[in-house]
């Protein structure tokens, strides 16, 4: 967990106003922390609702975390969702990969998802909504994509187990009342030409978008992955032609914030 | 066995034990070869598997009804009634090691004061024509004496011992046991009996009560093993809640199936550790599986018995206090009950190999480089082990890795600007660059930057499995990024990098 904690609480007494002012403003940005919200999470997964991720995916979701009883739906399957339960894997958490047969362990273990803590289960059957509950009362996370689109009273048992159980559903494709919904909305591969080099990582421009509290859209380049596999924010001065996505391939008007 | 007092009891700590180190029998690995299991590296001795241990058990099973069996490979029973029965323990221990022999198995019979010494004999004496040993009674500790301490198991005390200049058992032996005690500790009074050829400890005098079995019968008899699988693991978690209940825990599980034709089978398991929920069903599994003749390792979900079984009943043998059990303190990816429980519910549901657990493995292509193990199965059956990632595998896919690996690769066609395919020539020429891509008969897209290829031929030696492929990496213009293989002319998709 590389969660910044700059050295500046608690402020000596003579510290002057415009700090004052200005840690003020940090906090409320979440650039910075206080100690006490940093130990909550770190660590043994903490009782809080709210399940920590990757450093590259905080700016991307409300709170900067997954919260407890949510539903994330990240598009079709793809690096984006094993990175989102990276995080909370990471702290602690046990995940269910549920009807992905195609789920890559190897590009999952280089995001940061430890096979150690995952569970598989490739075919979920003509009975799947219960068998995703049965997941949802032994694991912190769910990642599923969903044989066919449940019917809306399938779909409110499946939200009111998930709330039961403090537990969050990553959807691989959609979902009809997702408190998050992420997309890549364009993508560029690097290191690779016409017969020569090979692939070394992908641009992707990530757009979020929420309900309630976050209505405002977010979006991010990401390394997705990175050559090493991981997956890491790009600096917006590093990214091609900083915010506004302008690649070949956009899948999808980019709506930037 | 009254009391505790191990020196009276010295007959009847006469154990023998069988050990099998692997299969040799040339018709065993044919059998196995032509089930198509899977695939073995060339050379690699496959340790013997608990299911086909179970033939073994079964034949001795023939001179003694109540063995233990320790792992599968190594299995004792108390030899004093069946020896007088078969005309003295030489005699028998021949009988034993005849039949396992009979069976196509290696072996080693060994017979010697109580089960630390037993397991030795059998060791040494594998290899030898009849594979018997027998060390008299009374002769444990002299055969003990000059066998290095490292044998012990234990590598710290040993390590500890040989530098306090202490190296055989027999001057281990010679330390007053009270002395040991103070100065090593508990492992160290426990090694220190064993050294004196006397048991780790003395033998459980309590006596399993009667009402600490559970028992379940079936009405009518089922045919459907997973079902008995399913009714051993709440059995298991009943009969824990009793033990748990007295303070005690158990190494050692007696399971007794019956079925409706009256046949019974009954096994002891033991285990190194306590014996969880999960460990007892596994164990009940394998019994049915390697009971049930004519049935192959490894397939164990619709199994159907010549006859159903009617009664399942689980008695826990060898009673310790319970002293719990301490877990790292950091690392250790426990399996927690929560999620123990919700997989076992949703194997109840699927079927036994519908939960897995994925370890990574070494390989070439991104299907070889992780391997799926179902929930709840240990690593014990070497042949289902990953072959090791920290190899160098020339030829591997250059990170970073395709995030979508399909289980069974994608038809596809690749074909060039004027349309025809793209072929790939014995020297690793191409025939045209790839301009189109399409996958499984969709529409196809064009191609904006292509690698390639990346020839490997794998298994050369291996006329059955010998193959040679030609791998790319294609980008297509929807940003889409995919690993392409060309073998025997046909071009696959092997996994997408989304």
């Amino acid at each position: 967990m590389g969660v910044a904690v700059a050295p500046v609480l608690p402020l000596p007494p003579n510290a002057g106003q415009a700090e004052r002012d200005e840690l003020t403003h940090l906090l409320a940005e979440g650039t910075v922390r206080s100690g006490r919200e940093v130990g909550a999470g770190s660590g043994a997964l903490p009782d809080a609702d709210l399940l920590p991720v990757l450093p590259a995916l905080r700016n991307l979701l409300p709170h900067g975390a997954l919260q407890r009883g949510s539903v994330v739906a990240a598009g079709d399957w793809n690096l984006l969702c094993a990175a989102l339960a990276a995080g909370p894997v990471a702290s602690g958490a046990w995940c269910a990969v549920a009807g992905i047969p195609e789920f890559g362990v190897v590009a999952a273990a280089d995001a940061g998802l430890d096979p150690a803590r995952v569970l598989l289960i490739p075919g979920l059957g003509p009975n799947w909504a219960q068998v995703v509950i049965s997941l949802l009362d032994g694991c912190d996370l769910v990642l599923l994509r969903p044989p066919d689109r449940p019917p809306p009273q399938a779909r409110r048992k499946l939200e009111a187990a998930i709330r039961r159980h403090g537990a969050v559903l990553v959807v691989a494709g959609d979902w009809d009342g997702a408190q998050v919904r992420l997309r890549i909305a364009a993508q560029e591969w690097a290191g690779i030409g016409q017969g020569h080099g090979r692939l070394r990582g992908r641009r992707a421009y990530v757009v979020a978008d929420g309900r309630g509290g976050w209505s405002r859209s977010q979006a991010r380049w990401l390394w997705l992955p990175d050559p090493e596999g991981a997956v890491t924010a790009i600096e917006p001065a590093l990214g091609s032609t900083a915010s506004e996505p302008a690649l070949t391939g956009i899948a999808g008007q980019a709506s930037t914030g | 066995m009254t009391g505790g007092d191990l020196a009276g009891g010295a007959r009847d700590r006469r154990v023998l034990a069988v050990r099998c180190p692997a299969w040799h029998s040339p018709s065993l690995l044919a059998r196995q070869a032509g089930q198509a299991a899977a695939p073995r590296a060339p050379g690699a001795p496959g340790a013997l598997g608990a299911r086909e241990f179970e033939q073994v058990v079964s034949a001795v099973q023939e001179f003694c009804p109540r063995i233990e069996v320790l792992r599968p490979g190594l299995c004792a029973f108390g030899v004093r009634g069946p020896a007088k029965y078969f005309g003295g323990e030489a005699e028998l221990a021949r009988k034993v090691a005849g039949a396992v022999t009979r069976l196509g198995y290696d072996c080693g019979v060994g017979v010697a004061d109580g089960m630390f010494a037993a397991l030795l004999v059998s060791r040494d004496s594998q290899g030898e024509e009849p594979p018997v040993r027998i060390v008299p009674s009374g002769g444990t500790p002299a055969f003990l004496a000059p066998r290095a301490v490292t044998i012990l198991g234990e590598p710290d005390l040993a390590d500890l011992l040989i530098r306090l200049g202490i190296r055989t058992l027999g001057e281990f032996a010679a330390v007053p046991a009270a002395e040991a005690g103070n100065r090593f500790g508990a492992h160290g009074l426990l090694a220190h009996r064993l050294a004196r050829g006397l048991d780790p400890r003395p033998l459980a005098t309590r006596p399993p009560t009667p009402d600490l079995a559970v028992q379940i019968e079936f009405d009518p008899p089922v045919e459907q093993s997973e079902r008995v699988v399913f009714a051993a693991k709440s059995m298991a978690s009943q009969m824990h809640a009793q033990l748990a209940a007295g303070g005690l825990a158990c190494v050692r599980v007696q399971i007794q199936v019956v079925c409706d034709n009256g046949e019974e089978i009954t096994r002891l398991w033991r285990h190194d550790g306590l014996l969880s929920e999960l460990a007892v069903a596994e164990r009940v599994r394998w019994q049915l599986d390697g009971w049930r003749p004519g049935r192959g390792p490894g397939e164990h979900d619709d199994g159907v018995t010549a006859s159903g079984i009617s009664l399942l009943r689980l008695v826990p043998d060898q009673l310790v206090a319970d002293q719990g059990r301490q877990l790292g303190l950091w690392g250790d990816a426990v399996v927690s009950d929560r999620v123990a429980r919700a997989a076992v519910r949703v194997q109840a549901m699927l079927g036994h190999d519908a939960v897995t657990q994925a370890a990574l493995a070494g390989g070439r292509s991104p299907a070889d480089q992780a391997v799926f193990i179902p929930f709840g199965d240990t690593d014990e059956s070497a042949a289902r082990r990953p072959r090791p990632a920290d190899r160098p595998w020339p030829g591997r896919i250059p990170p970073p890795a395709p995030a979508t690996v399909y289980p069974v690769p994608r038809r596809a066609s690749v074909t060039d600007e004027s349309g025809s395919l793209v072929e790939v020539t014995g020297r690793g020429q191409l025939s045209g660059e790839p301009a189109k891509l399409s996958v499984g008969g969709e529409p196809s897209l064009a191609v904006t930057a292509w690698t390639g290829p990346w020839p490997v031929t794998e298994r050369w030696w291996d006329p059955e499995h010998a193959c040679r492929k030609a791998r790319f990496q294609l980008v297509t213009v929807d940003g889409g990024a995919w690993l392409a293989v060309v073998q025997d002319g046909r071009w696959l998709i092997e996994a997408s990098y989304d």
